[in-house]
């Protein structure tokens, strides 16, 4: 049974590197390459390939110390949560962290699902090398960890430039372990045309925790952002337009599935791409064809309005220290949507963390909803991610002792 | 009615970088199919560009060259097309913010004035893989060598300043002197190394108006866009004589036949940003240190000669063309007395020999040195001009000097009176008929017996000298 939750399993898991990360065991997704292992991402456009290097993140943890599981099952090329297998292997004790490429939530809803804390870095902070991305400039790896401990431990390892990624940012990068900040009252914001999204009962679930909070030490004040709904179009437009070039190198031509007996290139072409992809993703490829040759101007219009959201959440952290939302809705289907509809509607959440670039950290046991753990969300200023971490744990720490 | 042509150039220059465009493969297509390919120039999943620091070192100094506006910010976009030339299904190339803008070259018109002609702007872009058809037994296959795949090219689009064969060839003359000036491309279009694409069209004589082009490819020499483009103009001129509009597509020049034929309607793709190259961000102080490093460029060369070395415009136009011919010429006219013998021998003796022995002048065995050696030989009269050709020639098939050379064979040149004057006794002598005739007063008759002094001598004997002695002799 456990065999069939793995798409591969290390046989060797045993690293003799001492380090920030010694003893820890890795779960890692078929989209992270490590050298030697099948990376198919989920994919028959990818069939029995085997990536030639490590990612630089899979060299990194392995450098301090970590042991590598295996890899979980996942949806086809990291987008949604179709067929992923993390969470149960998780809930099953068999690792302590996993790193789950995050596209518009997927680290941090398997981490709500798994009761575990999830995280999604700011964009750029961590290499991109070696990761079978999809839409580049919305994704990266998160942390999905038990402890806080752990997620900082990790993120401190993780963090840094890469020769090999220069789409990187080359300032200053913040460490994932040190905070040297006074104990204060932090403020956290939430978004009034957010939570008018949310089922009755879960609107109401968010608003009974904010009395422990503010117990706690810790202001509540609610903001408005009337384009709250734009996020999810922005990703949508944006997403599709970007994995349809993504995808463009899944050809046949060099490794992957290639259709058999096809008269000439172009119908290898076709046959080899219509029996590597699922609907959903020959939807989302499809309509990002459609905005790149029909309709750029959307898609221009998308760019415009996603600097302008950029630009209007980063005024809030003016007032407010971090936003809060929950991490899902209990009412959406996260594991098995239908259509790119239905897989918005369930990331709805999670996905304006990528649209910004901004940190954003799901924290378990804290929002329950008829006994269903929906995952609290904090969501940081860009390059605030150590404070974001930091916040995070007094907030676990001081909730818990008032409960005993 | 008389019509006009208008053209512009799309000029895909290959630069001389040591690496390709977005990783550290070498950057040799010419090498062994696919040796020199690397999991970001297959694209393989996982493999993110690099953009290469020389690359834009490189295309900013063609772009400085050619007098264009280097922007401060320019941005790679995604052109996006399904071909198997291109491994990750779009070609990362700068479409919405280039390179440069703004730049112009000056050529000489048909009418022998300056003409300048403008330069819409350069962009960079990455060279797509190379595809090789063949068959195996009845089945047609298609091979593709990755090699060129991320090669670093700068396409150079004009503004439709042209107006016939001889601007079009000119310009693109002038393109090669200068990039070979600043050594960032070997810009050979029979090498493949520069790509050409010329846009026609025609308008009656004396209209601003811009009617529907025509996109002619496949041209491999400069001479060949001259062709290409005189038989277009032509083409358009009777289609349209005839009555019939001008549609837009693109035609390919058959070398063999000397005409153009029309291809199949290219798809032409969308462009947009790629979220994985990094902005190109030009400071004004890398721009400066880059400006700098510029060498003299041509039009400055050819005024310096002139001044320096007292060359004529025409001398000075010849010896500056190329940079590798320019500081020949500097070394050698410090070598020896008479830079304008130095710019002779150059121009009409070494060039030709080099062309007829397929060398470049960089790396010909006939050094400044050697050659100057000769020329100081034939300066100080110790060899005439003939011995001196000789001499020439001999350079090329040993690693002698010239001095060593002229000891050998004995071509030293005889300047000893009484010696000269025993042969010119003897030749009077034995040509009393010559000699009549001078003394008639045909002074032609002298030259006949130098001639036959030169013969007797081997050609060593100093001509002036024995002019001299005849005259006296015969006076």
């Amino acid at each position: 049974m456990q065999e069939n939750l793995f798409s591969y399993v290390n046989a060797s898991p045993s690293s003799a590197a001492a380090g920030l990360l010694a003893g820890k065991s890795f779960l890692l997704q078929p989209n992270l390459s490590v050298g030697g292992w099948p990376c198919e991402a989920g994919s028959t456009a990818l069939e029995k390939y085997v990536a030639l290097e490590d990612a630089t993140i899979v060299e990194k943890i392995k450098n301090a110390g970590a042991t590598l599981a295996g890899s979980a099952r996942m949806a086809e090329l990291g987008l949604g949560l179709s067929g992923d297998s993390s969470a149960r292997i998780f809930s099953e004790g068999k690792c302590n962290v996993a790193l789950i490429s995050d596209t518009m939530g997927e680290a941090r809803v398997t981490a709500s699902l798994a009761r575990a804390f999830g995280f999604k870095p700011s964009w750029g902070i961590i290499s991109r090398f070696g990761l079978i991305g999809l839409a580049p400039s919305m994704e990266c790896s998160g942390i999905m960890a038990r402890t806080i401990g752990d997620l900082s431990a990790t993120l401190q390892v993780l963090v840094g430039s890469d020769r090999r990624d220069p789409s990187m940012l080359q300032e200053r990068l913040p460490d994932g372990a040190k905070v040297d900040e006074p104990d204060r009252v932090a403020t956290l914001g939430v978004i009034r045309e957010c939570i008018d999204t949310l089922p009755a009962a879960e609107s109401s679930a968010l608003r009974s925790v904010f009395p422990a909070m503010e117990k706690s030490g810790t202001a509540i004040c609610e903001v408005s952002l009337p384009d709250f709904k734009q996020f999810r179009t922005v990703h949508n437009i944006v997403g599709s337009v970007e994995a349809s070039s993504s995808a463009g190198k899944y050809d046949g031509v060099r490794y992957g599935h290639r259709a058999e007996n096809a008269e000439n290139w172009n119908e290898m072409y076709l046959r080899s791409r219509a029996e590597s992809f699922g609907l959903i993703m020959k939807s989302y490829l499809f309509q990002g064809a459609y905005f790149q040759f029909r309709d750029y101007t959307a898609f221009e219009d998308a760019c415009r309005i996603r600097r302008r959201l950029v630009d209007t959440t980063k005024a809030f952290y003016k007032d407010v220290d971090f936003l809060l939302f929950p991490t899902r809705s209990a009412a959406q289907n996260q594991r098995s949507p239908a259509s790119i509809d239905e897989m918005y509607d369930a990331f709805a959440l999670t996905l304006p963390a990528n649209v910004t670039g901004q940190p954003s950290l799901t924290v378990p046991g804290l929002l329950q909803c008829d006994g269903v753990d929906l995952g609290l969300q904090l969501v940081g200023a860009y390059l605030d991610d150590a404070r974001l971490l930091a916040f995070a744990g007094r907030l676990v720490d001081t909730i818990s002792d008032l409960h005993q | 009615m008389n019509y006009e042509a208008v053209i512009g150039l799309e000029i895909h220059v290959q630069l001389n970088c040591p690496t390709k465009m977005f990783c550290d493969c070498p950057n040799r297509p010419g090498d062994r199919p696919n040796q020199n390919i690397c999991p970001i120039c297959l694209w393989l999943p996982g493999a993110l560009p690099q953009l290469s620091r020389n690359a834009v070192e490189k295309a900013t100094l063609t772009c400085l060259a050619l007098n264009c506006d280097i922007q401060p910010c320019s941005v790679f976009d995604q052109k996006v097309y399904y071909y198997p030339d291109l491994p990750k299904g779009f070609q990362l190339s700068q479409f919405h913010y280039p390179l440069a803008r703004n730049g112009w070259l000056e050529i000489l018109g048909e009418d022998e004035k300056p003409k300048r002609l403008r330069i819409h702007e350069i962009h960079m872009e990455e060279d797509v893989a190379k595809l090789v058809h063949e068959t195996e037994g009845s089945k047609r296959i298609s091979l593709v060598d990755f090699n060129r795949a991320g090669s670093p090219l700068v396409e150079i689009v004009t503004e439709p300043d042209m107006r016939g064969p001889h601007d079009a060839m000119e310009f693109l003359r002038a393109l090669r002197t200068q990039i070979r000036y600043v050594d960032t491309a070997e810009c050979s279009m029979e090498r493949g190394t520069v790509r050409v694409d010329a846009n026609i069209s025609i308008r009656p004589h004396g209209s601003d108006e811009m009617n529907t082009k025509v996109e002619v490819k496949n041209m491999n020499s400069i001479r060949h866009v001259g062709d290409a483009i005189a038989y277009e103009i032509k083409r358009q001129t009777e289609r349209v004589n005839a009555g019939e509009a001008i549609r837009l597509h693109t035609r390919l020049w058959d070398p063999e036949k000397e005409i153009t034929t029309p291809m199949r309607g290219k798809f032409s793709g969308p462009c947009v940003p790629d979220p994985s190259v990094p902005d190109v961000v030009i400071t004004e102080s890398w721009l400066n240190e880059l400006r700098s490093r510029l060498p003299m460029m041509p039009a400055q060369k050819r005024e310096e000669f002139v001044k320096q070395y007292q060359l004529t415009q025409e001398e000075a136009t010849l010896m500056s063309a190329e940079r590798e011919t320019a500081e020949y010429f500097e070394a050698l006219a410090g070598l020896c007395q008479s830079p304008r013998t130095a710019a002779h021998w150059i121009s009409g003796q070494l060039l030709p020999a080099l062309k007829d022995r397929n060398q470049s002048i960089a790396e010909t065995p006939i050094t400044p040195q050697r050659l100057a050696s000769l020329l100081r030989m034939i300066e100080a009269e110790a060899v005439n001009a003939n011995a001196g050709r000789e001499v020439f020639t001999l350079l090329f098939e040993s690693n002698q000097s010239a001095e060593e050379i002229v000891a050998q064979k004995g071509l030293k040149q005889v300047t000893d009176a009484t010696e000269l004057e025993a042969i010119a006794e003897r030749l009077i002598a034995a040509n009393p008929g010559a000699v009549e005739d001078f003394r008639a007063g045909k002074e032609k008759s002298i030259g006949f017996l130098v001639g036959q002094a030169m013969r007797a001598s081997q050609g060593k004997a100093n001509p002036k000298l024995m002019r001299e002695i005849f005259l006296s002799k015969l006076s």
